[in-house]
């Protein structure tokens, strides 16, 4: 995995090598490999690589034959190579044997109707000498970032925001759309970041800069168009899919391990690796010493079944305290859970290893309904076809039996706890699923200063997501419009970035996740909803197929939500200075965010241990985190020094390309 | 104990620890705990925590219900009454 960064400008003034080092040196954990630029007079290109294909010859940036099309790239195109037998008979001679430069002949070929043709997880920025455009693209489900800022008709980009900002022709600022997008959905939805006039490409989104002007296109959409029955040979189908999306997620020129939470789907993506790999397999899971969020006991009985060499990260609540700033600067976002930390303790881990590519099982929850969240939005809509039951409610009571542990239990809420989930929305409303999650998430808004405050009451960011859901949507079956709104709000701006690229990235891990292959989501959104959710029992489908691959207590289980402590994680008297300081009222007045008579009391609570429940922990991890981001992006960024001239594998600047006016010469 | 007295005592203990970050919020005796906001169903485990061992009652699982503790005013009867 790599990270890239650039600048086109709107008049050919150059872009300073040194600026372009020191964009690379922002990216430098996202590729420790190798580092390379290109610097002209239109556009400058940064790269910095982490060697997973072809590690001799595989660098960047890259330009095709005539040097007129030019490629910085960050992620894999699994089908590079069935691609490449399709381009050899059509001419294009290739130098390397890396998936990079099958990228720049797919252009040349194609040009953006490539992106239709390739499987992975990528973004990618081509610099097109012919037109003087530069041409951005982000894989269909967001796997890999790309961010971008407009600035006087210049056009900044990276895989970061940190790189943009090292570039030092733009401030960093909070958006306060953004932050009240983090404290709703959990993350800003693309293409918002929580950083004022810093963007990110939608997932499935592809750009043109020309002439100082962005245009912005959709190249892949989410759609639901489900079957009434399931098609008799759906179990031959998933069992062709699922194993042609790991073999071609094996490929790579180092060994692959696996990432092993102890659930039914990293237990699949383990087997069939383990099968699959022509190493003894290595995994990889995170344990907690709070036995209500450890899968210990799962993950050792599937490693053992997959004869893998086995290594564990240990988490308590010092691990995570003593991170959290470094998770925060490399997430660069408020968070509103502690969970991205064990991520990023797993990837240093694996990293110490000798790993550097793991499969995960991402993704099985959104494409099979395996989240709660999909059996509240069934459960709430059985009760309200018939509200005059008493006996319906009572369901609702099922749903979240591990928040019972501890608390008196759900159950003790009764009426409570039912019209919450009740009243919260009408069952037309296209966010009815997600409403409920929406307002407890919202609680931390009530923190907001004055300022802000007012500043938010302008607009309504679950408004517009309402207002954006596809045409069709509401003719989607319940569960379907949920997967899309997960998907939406979540998937690529929460867990595949805060807790999978950013934490990977932070060690220099690519994860891999068969589970998001574009053929095997298709399948998925044609089932009939029964197929993969019936009552209570989710995955319904996935189950079937997975008997005999996985050991049948983990078939068995029903879905843990993976968590990790969160107040309780620097509430200790040992806790780091950082937390009483960030907390404290001369910080919170310096970033003007958060109202410190609120975060007073809420510090009080903590101390007195009646903050337990999930709004005040989400409150204290946002604020927290949000302070953290304010200092290490807004109160005092330091752009890192440029990596030295003399290190880097390419150095190519417009001269690497024939001269337009020589063109006839050549031919 | 008085209704008033009960009253009084329960708005002090829910203002100051669920109204500590909404100032603006003027709580009236009739108004719903759980429509306005102040109440989840994580809160009403803690208040009825509170009502126990402040008043030195017991609340039975099947009296936690909207009818008993939905309002300031419903508790406040609610809890006076067991008095």
């Amino acid at each position: 995995m790599c990270g890239l960064a650039g600048i086109a400008r709107h008049e050919p003034r150059g872009v300073p090598d040194e600026v372009l080092r020191r964009m690379a040196a922002a990216l430098r954990h996202r590729g420790p490999d190798g580092y390379g630029i290109y610097a002209g007079r239109r556009v400058g290109l940064a790269h910095t690589r982490l060697s997973i294909i072809d590690l001799v010859s595989g660098a960047q940036p890259l330009t095709n034959e005539d040097g007129r099309i030019v490629i910085v790239y960050n992620g894999e195109v699994y089908n590079y190579i069935e691609l490449r037998r399709e381009l050899e008979p059509l001419g294009h001679r290739f130098r390397t044997q890396s998936d990079t430069e099958v990228l720049v002949h797919a252009y040349e070929q194609w040009g953006e109707r490539m992106l239709e043709r390739l499987n992975g997880q990528f973004a990618l920025a081509i610099y097109d000498r012919r037109d003087e455009s530069l041409f951005l693209a982000r894989d269909r489900f967001g796997v890999r970032p790309l961010f971008y800022a407009l600035h006087g008709g210049d056009l900044l980009f990276g895989s970061e925001v940190k790189a943009i900002l090292a570039a030092g022709e733009i401030a960093a600022a909070p958006d306060p759309a953004g932050l009240d997008e983090v404290f709703t959905f959990w993350a800003a939805r693309a293409p918002r970041t929580p950083f004022r006039g810093v963007h990110q490409l939608e997932p499935g989104a592809c750009a043109r800069w020309r002439d100082g002007r962005l245009t912005t296109a959709r190249w892949y959409a989410l759609h639901y168009e489900s079957v009434a029955a399931e098609p008799a040979d759906a179990l031959a189908t998933l069992d062709t899919l699922m194993r042609d999306s790991v073999r071609l997620r094996m490929r790579a020129d180092v060994p692959v391990g696996g990432y092993l939470s102890g659930g039914l789907d990293s237990s699949i993506t383990c087997a069939l690796a383990a099968a699959a790999s022509p190493h003894d397999l290595r995994t990889f899971s995170v344990s907690f010493d709070d036995p209500a969020l450890d899968e210990s006991d799962f993950q050792r009985e599937v490693a053992a079944g997959v004869k893998s060499r086995h290594a564990v990260q240990q988490i308590g609540r010092r691990e995570i305290a003593a991170v959290f700033p470094e998770v925060v600067r490399h997430a660069e976002t408020p968070l509103v859970r502690t969970a991205p930390a064990p991520m990023f303790l797993l990837s240093r881990l694996t990293r110490d290893q000798g790993i550097k590519v793991v499969l995960t099982g991402e993704g099985s929850d959104e494409l099979f309904l395996g989240y709660d969240i999909f059996k509240e939005t069934a459960v709430r809509l059985f009760c309200l076809r018939q509200p005059a039951s008493t006996a319906r409610p009572k369901l609702l009571d099922r749903l979240y039996p591990y928040l019972a542990q501890g608390t008196g239990g759900a159950a003790r809420g009764g009426e409570f706890w039912r019209k919450f989930f009740l009243a919260a929305a009408a069952p037309g409303d296209p966010l009815f699923s997600h409403l409920p999650r929406f307002a407890l998430t919202s609680r931390i808004r009530e923190f907001y200063s004055d300022d802000v405050k007012r500043e938010a009451g302008r607009r309504d960011v679950v408004d517009e997501l309402r207002q954006s859901v596809p045409s069709g949507f509401m003719g989607w079956r319940p569960e379907h419009r949920a997967a899309w709104l997960e998907m939406d709000t979540l998937l690529a701006s929460y867990l595949l970035s805060s807790q999978g690229d950013r934490m990977g990235l932070a060690h220099g891990i690519e994860g891999r996740f068969p589970f998001l292959d574009h053929r095997l989501y298709e399948f998925t959104s044609r089932l009939p909803v029964g197929s993969k959710l019936r009552g209570m029992h989710e995955k319904v489908i996935l189950r079937r197929w997975a008997r005999g691959i996985v050991p049948p207590r983990v078939l068995a289980r029903h879905k843990q939500p993976y968590r990790a402590p969160d107040i309780p994680a620097f509430m200790d008297a040992g806790r780091p200075g950082y937390v009483d300081e960030m907390l404290g009222e001369p910080a919170l007045r310096a970033s003007g965010l958060f109202d410190p008579a609120a975060v007073g009391g809420l510090l009080r609570r903590c101390r007195d241990g009646r903050a337990t429940g999930f709004a005040e922990n989400q409150a204290f991890v946002a604020i927290l985190s949000t302070q953290l981001w304010h200092d290490a992006f807004i109160r005092d960024f330091t752009p890192p020094a440029p990596l030295p001239a003399d290190r880097a594998d390419v150095r190519l600047d417009d001269s690497a390309a024939a001269p337009p006016s020589l063109e006839p010469l050549l031919h | 104990m008085t209704v008033d007295s009960v009253l009084q005592r329960t708005r002090a203990y829910i203002t100051e620890n669920f109204l500590y970050m909404r100032k603006d919020v003027q709580l009236g005796d009739a108004d719903s705990l759980l429509e306005r906001g102040v109440i989840d169903s994580m809160g009403v485990m803690e208040l009825v925590q509170f009502l126990e061992k402040e008043f030195g009652i017991h609340v039975k699982d099947d009296d936690i219900t909207e009818e008993n503790l939905g309002t300031l005013a419903a508790i406040a009867k609610y809890v006076a009454g067991k008095g």
